[in-house]
C-alpha cells in the first residue's frame, strides 16, 4: 500500500513547484520563446531595428550549402562520438568488472575524466596533439605521419571527436559497469556449464542484457554530442579550419556572435530545439518499452 | 553416468578463509546424494568446485575416473540447476534450452527431438516460445531443469533449486524430482539446507557443519545413528534433546547435571567421569503411567500440530529444556508436572569433548 500526502490547502501545492517553475520558465521557456521570435526577423548589426522576414531565415538556412555541410558534420561527429566513447567504455568496463583487487581505485581513476569540463577537456588535447609542441604529434612525426589539425581538416575533425569521446567514456563506463554487475553471475556460470566460451558468453548473454544500458547511453551521447560540445571546440578548432570541424551548436554561435546575423542564428536554435524533442521523444517512446526484456 | 570422487578436497580463500576442509566422499553411479547443512558450512562450495565455478585449492576431484581438477565446466560433461534458475531472460524457453546443445555443436534435428522429449517429460510443451518472465517460479524450476536434462550429462547438480519457491510446489517438485531420478537413473548431486528435502530425496546424505563432513549415510542412517552431536542435533524436527551429564562409575548410568540418573542398557566405552551429552529424541519419551518415571518435565508450552502433540518445557523445575512429541491430539496443561518414561534403546552419547558419538545401547 502507498500512502498519498493530501495538502489540505489549494495553494501550498503550486507554492512548493513554484521555484522549479520559475527557473523553467525564466531559464528555458523564455528564451526559447525568444528564439523563436527572433527567427522571424532580420536585425540589424547593432539591434536598433528589425524586420519581418516570415521562414526567409530558414529557407535560406537550407539553401546554404555550409549550413547543410554543418549537419553533415554534425552527424559525423556526433555518431563517431558515441561509436567511440561506447566501445571504449564498454571494453574498460568489461575489464574493471574482471578486476577484483583494487578495484575502486581502478574505477576512481577511469571516472575522473568526466569531472574535468569541456573546454579543459579540448585544451588538454589541444596541447597534446599541437603540431609544434603537443607530444602526442610529435610521437605520429617520428612514425611517419604529418600531423596538423591547423591545416588538415579531417584531423581537426578527428581530434575533437576524441577529445570529445575522452570526456563521455567516464560516464559510460559507470552506467555499463553497473549493468555488467546487475547480470547475475550464475547467468554466466550457467552459460559456461553450457559450453559458452568466454566471448560466446559476452556476445549471447552479455551484451544482449546490456542493450537497454547501451540503448539509453546512445541517445545521450547522441545528444552529448550534437549538444553540449560547444566549449570544446570553441577552446580548440573554433570550427576550423575551412568549417571543417563547425557542428551546428558552434554555427549559431558564429553565425549570431560572430557574424551578428541574429535571425539566422536563431533560426538555427530553433531547428537544435525541434532535434532536442524529437530525441527526447525517441528516447522515452522506445528506451522505455526496451528496459524490460 | 557416471561416479564422483572427492579425496581430501580442501578450499581455502585468500585471507586464510578456510571454506572446505579434508572432504572426502564417493558418489557412485546413479546414485542421489544429498549434501547438507547450516548456511555456510562449505556445502554448496563442494557443488561448486564438482560444478568447476570455483577452483580446487587442494585434494582431487574425479568424474567417471577422469581427474577434472582444472578442466572448464563445459568440459566435465555436468549440468547445474541453480537457485535463482539463472535462466537467460532474453531467450524463449525453446531457446534457452537449445543453448548448451547449439554450443556442443549437436545437429538440427537432434536437438529438436531432445527437446520435445524434455518438454513432455516435464510439461513445458505449451510454454515453448515464451519468454522467461512469463512464466510461475514453478514453470521457471522446470525450464532450469529442462536445460540440464537435454544436455544429457554424466551428474547433475542441484543448488538448492526448491528453495525459491512456496512450500506447497517446493513439496510437489520434489516428489516429480525424485521420479525424474528414477526414470534418468543418473547421479545427481543436491546442496539443500532444508532437511526434510534432504531425508525425503537422498539416498545417501552428507551432513557438513564449518567446512568439514560431519556424517555420510542414509537417511535413516543419520537418523538412529547419528555420527556427531552436531548431525544428532541438526536432523529430526523438533530436534533431539540433548543434556549434559558424567558417567557413572559402573559405566551403565549417566547423571544428569539436571539431576536425573539415566541408566543405558549397556556399558558406555568411556571412563567413569567423562563428561558426555546424552541424547533423547522428542518421539522416543513416554509419558510415564507406571510411576517408574526416568525424568519428570515441567510443561511450558503445548504445540498442538493435529498429527502430532509437541509439548515443551523443563527438566525438573528449571533445569535443561526438554521436548516431547506424542502421536494425535492429547492434552497437556502448562505448568504441570509430568513424568516420562525412556524408551528401550533410543539414547545416544556423545563425547562433549570431541562430540562424538559413544558407543552404548
Amino acid at each position: 500500500m502507498q500512502k498519498r500526502v493530501i495538502f489540505r490547502s489549494a495553494w501550498l501545492p503550486y507554492l512548493l513547484l513554484l521555484p522549479q517553475i520559475a527557473v523553467t520558465l525564466i531559464f528555458f521557456f523564455w528564451p526559447a520563446y525568444q528564439a523563436l521570435e527572433s527567427s522571424f526577423f532580420i536585425e540589424d548589426a547593432f539591434g536598433f531595428s528589425r524586420d519581418w522576414v516570415g521562414l526567409q531565415n530558414y529557407a535560406e538556412l537550407f539553401r546554404d550549402e555550409g549550413y547543410i555541410r554543418s549537419f553533415r558534420t554534425t552527424l559525423v561527429f556526433g555518431l563517431s562520438v558515441a561509436a567511440l566513447s561506447l566501445s571504449v567504455a564498454l571494453v574498460l568496463a568489461v575489464a574493471a568488472n574482471r578486476v577484483l583487487h583494487a578495484a575502486t581505485a581502478y574505477r576512481t581513476l577511469l571516472i575522473w575524466p568526466y569531472a574535468v569540463a569541456p573546454a579543459l577537456a579540448g585544451v588538454i588535447w589541444y596541447f597534446l596533439m599541437n603540431p609544434s609542441l603537443g607530444i602526442v604529434a610529435y610521437w605520429l612525426k617520428l612514425m611517419g605521419y604529418d600531423w596538423n589539425h591547423y591545416v588538415n581538416g579531417d584531423q581537426a575533425l578527428l581530434m575533437v571527436i576524441v577529445a570529445a569521446a575522452w570526456k563521455q567514456v567516464s560516464y559510460n563506463f559507470l552506467f555499463f559497469l553497473a549493468g555488467l554487475q546487475s547480470i547475475p553471475k550464475s547467468m554466466l556460470e550457467a552459460a559456461a556449464i553450457d559450453r559458452a566460451g568466454p566471448m560466446r558468453r559476452f556476445w549471447s548473454i552479455t551484451f544482449p542484457l546490456l542493450t537497454p544500458t547501451t540503448f539509453f547511453l546512445l541517445v545521450v551521447n547522441l545528444v552529448y554530442a550534437f549538444f553540449e560540445t560547444f566549449s570544446l571546440i570553441h577552446a580548440t578548432t573554433e570550427g576550423g579550419p575551412y568549417d571543417s570541424t563547425s557542428i551546428l551548436v558552434f554555427r549559431v554561435y558564429n553565425t549570431g556572435f560572430v557574424g551578428q546575423d541574429y535571425g539566422s542564428s536563431a533560426a538555427q536554435s530553433v531547428i537544435l530545439m525541434i532535434m532536442v524533442v524529437l530525441m527526447t521523444f525517441f528516447q522515452f517512446r522506445f528506451v522505455e518499452r526496451k528496459v524490460n526484456y | 553416468m557416471a561416479e564422483v570422487e572427492i579425496k581430501l578436497l580442501n578450499k581455502v580463500y585468500s585471507g586464510n578463509t578456510r571454506a572446505v576442509t579434508d572432504v572426502n566422499a564417493h558418489i557412485r553411479d546413479g546414485e542421489f546424494i544429498v549434501l547438507v547443512g547450516p548456511s555456510g558450512c562449505g556445502k554448496s562450495t563442494i557443488l561448486r568446485m564438482i560444478a568447476g565455478l570455483e577452483s580446487i585449492s587442494t585434494g582431487e576431484l574425479f568424474i567417471d575416473g577422469r581427474k577434472v581438477n582444472g578442466v572448464e565446466p563445459g568440459k566435465r560433461d555436468i549440468a547445474m540447476v541453480f537457485q535463482n534458475y539463472a535462466l537467460y531472460p532474453h531467450m524463449s524457453v525453446r531457446r534457452n534450452m537449445e543453448y548448451g546443445l547449439k554450443n556442443e555443436g549437436l545437429p538440427r534435428d537432434q536437438i529438436a527431438t531432445r527437446i520435445a522429449e524434455a518438454a513432455r517429460t516435464l510439461q513445458l510443451e505449451d510454454y515453448l516460445d515464451r519468454k522467461p518472465r512469463n512464466l510461475s517460479g514453478g514453470q521457471r524450476q522446470r525450464v532450469a531443469m529442462g536445460r540440464a536434462i537435454v544436455r544429457d550429462p554424466k551428474v547433475f547438480l542441484f543448488d538448492e533449486p526448491l528453495s525459491n519457491l512456496d512450500a506447497k510446489l517446493r513439496t510437489q517438485l520434489r516428489s516429480e524430482l525424485k521420479a525424474l531420478h528414477r526414470r534418468l537413473a543418473a547421479t545427481f548431486v543436491y546442496v539443500t539446507h532444508d532437511q526434510v528435502e534432504a531425508m525425503s530425496l537422498a539416498d545417501r546424505i552428507i551432513i557438513m557443519n564449518a567446512g568439514r563432513v560431519e556424517q555420510i549415510g542414509t537417511p535413516l542412517d543419520v537418523y538412529e545413528r547419528p555420527a556427531t552431536r552436531f548431525v544428532a542435533d541438526f536432523i529430526g524436527n523438533p530436534s533431539m534433546n540433548l543434556m549434559t551429564g558424567i558417567v557413572a562409575e559402573d559405566r551403565a548410568r549417566v547423571v544428569l547435571t539436571s539431576g536425573p540418573t539415566i541408566a543405558l542398557s549397556t556399558e558406555v566405552e568411556a571412563a567413569p567421569g567423562t563428561s558426555v551429552d546424552l541424547g533423547i529424541r522428542p518421539e522416543h519419551l513416554r509419558v510415564s503411567d507406571t510411576g517408574g518415571a526416568d525424568l519428570t518435565l515441567s510443561v511450558h508450552m503445548v504445540e498442538h500440530l493435529g498429527a502430532d502433540t509437541i509439548v515443551h518445557g523443563h527438566i525438573g523445575q528449571d533445569a535443561g529444556a526438554l521436548s516431547l512429541r506424542v502421536d494425535g491430539v492429547q492434552d497437556f496443561r502448562e505448568h504441570t508436572q509430568v513424568p516420562l518414561a525412556i524408551a528401550p534403546g533410543h539414547l545416544h552419547l556423545f563425547d562433549t569433548q570431541t562430540g562424538q558419538r559413544l558407543n552404548c545401547a
